[in-house]
């Protein structure tokens, strides 16, 4: 019988394997330099339209230093959800895969260095026919506090407020009446789901009346739908404040209303627009019985 | 032996702890410069100068050094902590800064009393492993406290998290030498050793229970009888620890000499319902309660090296064995009797007294960690919090070592001795290589270190453990503002303090034309310290500057905690 003391041999082994753990660990992610180097293989292989997302998630500001704007735009990288992408460039490290393209058709697979490049696609995608955030313009877009007009502003004055502060209020705005809050303008807000980005229409109901969006010419899909949404961090322990409503009108004739409560976070509204393949006005209303600390913010398409 | 070498025998371990303790203040100034200021050091800052003006005053002029208004004026900065070791701090800088100029930055002046303490508590770690478990062991001990990356974080701060720490251990360790034979002196001792420790940080109002509790179970039976004498005696270093305690508390905190029921009630209100702060755990920010009450324990799993956490848990196993010698013998011995099986053997004097030194630093660890045992304590911070639990948790360790060595040399028993002694001193490699790496790995991201146990940094953000907070990061990052931020450009520190970032300018770590800006619109450059709750602020940079795109990301092994961008 082998002498039981020798089992204390397991102890200073133990320590040697942590130490050779710790060597592991400390250098089995890939560093700044090797996602630097990985920005080509990816431009070669993203085709406009596609989005690329990053497994594990906290690698993201990563790749976005390495891969830029062109690669990963605002648009993409705060997105409502992945439900109108067709395709997507899955960044893969320590084998990590990305939770929101689960059930994603994987149709190509390269590694390239300590990455592994995926292209996915989405088995139910749907053709986005217009995306409101992409025309809070001028050209595309009339702004009213009540029936005042809220005037398109190219340079406005930014702000923002740090933690506890606004989200911040863009350069680029309709800005009405009511103060500085009250805008339809293109901002990113923190969700409920540990903080995600969300781009969206800042819309805080403003002091005269509705604010109301009128979107001219718009090529209307089956369903108007998206998402509204607060501030995660400065909302998430709100509890019974008056709700927001968001009113969808085509043509004058109103496809519903989505009742916004605070600790609903990021939610979701759809609307059947039965005028698919038309173009037709879009009203988008958003009002609120009061308009203390209604900081609502909305994602809608057509599709 | 003759007097010469007694004497030289006798000052040997304290020498080693001193080696000890000068040798890791050595270490952590020569890696403090790269290390940013935290949030909180940068109000110790604010309130070290306001204290130290008030010193300056009572040199100059005692009597108006004593006057409520000046009091009131000087000290009432940050009164919501005692004044010990933020006077530390000033006077660290009045005198080793600016007088005797031995430290050249004015921060790292600031943050010498907690280094000092941090390295006293590492000495004291290896005095006590040395009379409990031997040299060698305790030396382990020490190595093991040290090179925690989360005690190594700490031990470079201006704060009180080290400080609070070594203060427990000098007092618990003063009660334990006057409770074995060391006499009144060592009573005394304590008394005086818990006044300071009152003063240091509220942690020391958990210390008393401890050594309540302490007496009464390792007094055992006895103490009923004496309770039904009428004769209970308490040991002296508990009531010298009564009598001195709060009166070298109140006499070394100036803030609470008016006013003195209200302004206690107000210190002792802040402490029991602090506000809640963010915290990120397995995926889920926390900012309320209900807390998850694994919180410490995985946490302390995730940031204190396995082999150390093993060699402690050897330890408390043996100790569970003792305790059940020396508590239960007579129904050990009941047993055996009625099973007929030969009866055990009766502890002996050395396990009983090495049961009462375990169950003391049993009962230290315990309490340092109780309040993490309700759903109400907050849970930011995090293992910062408990960090008075870590060196007995080495003591521990310390025990097992020494079994280890035990069977090891007696497996060699026919062997030389200087094989036995390579083999004690290889073993003793084996199992401080891992925290030494670990520890100095860590730095300067020492909030953001994870072991291996849990994936090191890059499987701790997988499972969603905080990666950082307090702002130091800002340090990691100097080199890059300092060469790429454009002349005179506004940086948004975001979650770095004021005071911080201005120390760091009045250290030369950052250029002088910097300057600090409050929101990302008013600034060319922006920090982000990641934690998910703030990520807000991430969003708010790229709305303003046009761009998700950091142009710099500082990683630690290549997680990113901190990012920078330029406005284009």
């Amino acid at each position: 019988m082998p002498d039981k003391r020798l089992l204390w041999l397991a102890v200073p082994l133990a320590g040697l394997v942590e130490l050779g753990a710790q060597h592991w660990v400390a250098h089995r992610a890939p560093h700044v330099d090797e996602w630097a180097k990985l920005r080509e293989p990816v431009a070669a292989l993203r085709q406009a339209g596609e989005l690329v997302v990053v497994a594990p998630g906290w690698a993201d500001p990563l790749a976005r230093q390495a891969f830029g704007d062109a690669l990963m735009p605002l648009r993409d990288v705060a997105r409502p959800d992945e439900s109108g992408y067709a395709r997507a460039i899955e960044v893969s490290i320590l084998g990590e895969r990305a939770p929101e393209l689960r059930g994603w058709r994987t149709v190509a697979e390269a590694k390239s260095g300590r990455f592994t490049l995926r292209t996915l696609e989405n088995p139910k995608a749907e053709r986005v026919t217009f995306d409101f955030v992409d025309h809070v313009k001028p050209d595309a877009l009339a702004v009213f506090e009540g029936t005042q007009p809220c005037a398109w502003n190219a340079h406005a004055p930014v702000s923002n407020g740090s933690l506890g502060g606004n989200p911040t209020f863009p350069a680029q705005r309709f800005m009405c009446p009511g103060g500085e809050w009250f805008f339809a303008g293109v901002t990113v807000i923190d969700d409920d789901h540990e903080y995600r980005p969300r781009r969206c229409i800042w819309a805080h109901p403003p002091p005269s009346g509705p604010l109301r969006l009128r979107f001219a010419n718009v090529p209307l899909g089956k369903k108007i739908r998206g998402y509204g949404g607060m501030p995660w961090v400065l909302f998430r322990d709100s509890v019974g404040a008056p709700p927001i409503e968001l009113e969808v009108r085509v043509g004058g004739q109103s496809l519903g209303v989505y009742v916004h409560k605070d600790e609903l976070g990021w939610s979701p509204f759809s609307f059947e627009t039965g005028r698919e393949g038309q173009s037709a006005e879009v009203e988008i209303e958003v009002r609120s019985s009061s308009i203390k600390d209604r900081h609502f913010c909305f994602q809608a398409d057509s599709r | 032996m003759t007097r010469l070498r007694r004497f030289l025998a006798a000052c040997l371990d304290p020498a080693v702890g001193l080696a000890l303790a000068a040798l890791y203040v050595a270490l952590l100034l020569a890696t403090t410069k790269d290390l940013g200021y935290a949030r909180d050091e940068g109000f110790y800052f604010q309130a070290a100068r306001s204290y130290e003006a008030w010193f300056d005053l009572l040199f100059r002029s005692p009597k108006a050094a004593f006057d409520r208004g000046a009091i009131d004026r000087f000290w009432s900065a940050n009164n919501e902590h005692p004044a010990l070791i933020k006077s530390l701090f000033a006077l660290s800088h009045k005198l080793l800064h600016l007088e005797w100029k031995l430290i050249r930055d004015e921060g790292t002046s600031f943050r010498f009393p907690g280094m000092l303490l941090s390295g006293l508590a590492v000495a004291v770690t290896y005095l006590w492993g040395r009379r409990v478990s031997g040299r060698l062991a305790g030396l382990v001990a020490a190595v093991s406290l040290a090179m925690m990356p989360r005690v190594f974080y700490h031990a470079h701060l201006d704060c009180f998290d080290m400080p609070v720490a070594a203060m427990w251990l000098f007092t618990t360790y003063a009660y334990w030498r006057s409770v074995s034979g060391g006499g009144w002196v060592w009573a005394l001792f304590t008394g005086v050793l818990y006044g300071l420790l009152l003063n240091t940080k509220h942690n020391s109002w958990l210390l008393p229970p401890a050594l309540v509790a302490h007496f009464v179970i390792a007094r055992g039976e006895g103490i009923w009888r004496e309770l039904r004498a009428g004769q209970i005696r308490a040991p002296l270093a508990l009531v010298c620890m009564a009598l001195i305690g709060p009166t070298l508390f109140y006499a070394l905190w100036p803030w609470i000499w008016h006013d003195t029921g209200r302004r206690l009630a107000a210190y002792v209100a802040f402490h029991t319902g602090h506000e809640y702060y963010n915290m990120e755990f397995l995926g889920r920010t926390y900012w309320k309660p209900p807390m998850p009450l694994g919180y410490a324990w995985l946490m302390t799993l995730g940031t204190v090296p396995a082999i150390t956490l093993l060699l402690f848990l050897i330890g408390l196993g043996r100790a569970a064995l003792r305790a059940h010698q020396v508590r239960l013998f007579g129904l050990s011995r009941a047993l055996a009797r009625r099973l007929g099986r030969p009866e055990p053997a009766r502890a002996s004097a050395e396990d009983r007294a090495l049961f009462s030194t375990e169950l003391l630093w049993l009962l230290c660890i315990l309490t340092s960690y109780a309040p993490w045992l309700s759903k109400g304590t907050p849970i930011f911070g995090g293992t910062k919090h408990w960090i008075t639990a870590y060196p007995f948790l080495c003591l521990f360790a310390a025990q097992a070592f020494l079994m280890l060595t035990r069977a090891v040399t007696s497996l060699l028993a026919e062997r030389p001795r200087a094989l036995r002694v390579a083999a004690d001193v290889g073993l003793a490699a084996c199992v401080t290589a891992a925290p030494v790496a670990i520890g100095l790995g860590s730095h300067p991201w020492g909030l953001s270190a994870y072991t291996p146990i849990v994936g090191g940094a890059p499987g701790a953000a997988t499972l969603g453990l905080n990666r950082t907070f307090w702002g130091y990061t800002t340090g990691a990052v100097q080199g890059f503002l300092n060469e790429r931020a454009p002349q005179g450009a506004a940086v948004f520190i975001h979650d770095t303090a004021g005071q911080s970032w201005d120390q760091m300018v009045r250290d030369g770590r950052l250029r002088s034309d910097l300057r600090a800006a409050w929101a990302p619109a008013q600034s060319n450059v922006a920090l982000y310290h990641h934690e998910p709750h703030m990520l807000r602020v991430d969003y708010q940079i790229w709305v303003d500057y046009g761009s998700v795109a950091p142009a710099h990301v500082g990683t630690h092994d290549g997680v990113p905690v901190i990012w920078v961008y330029l406005r284009p």
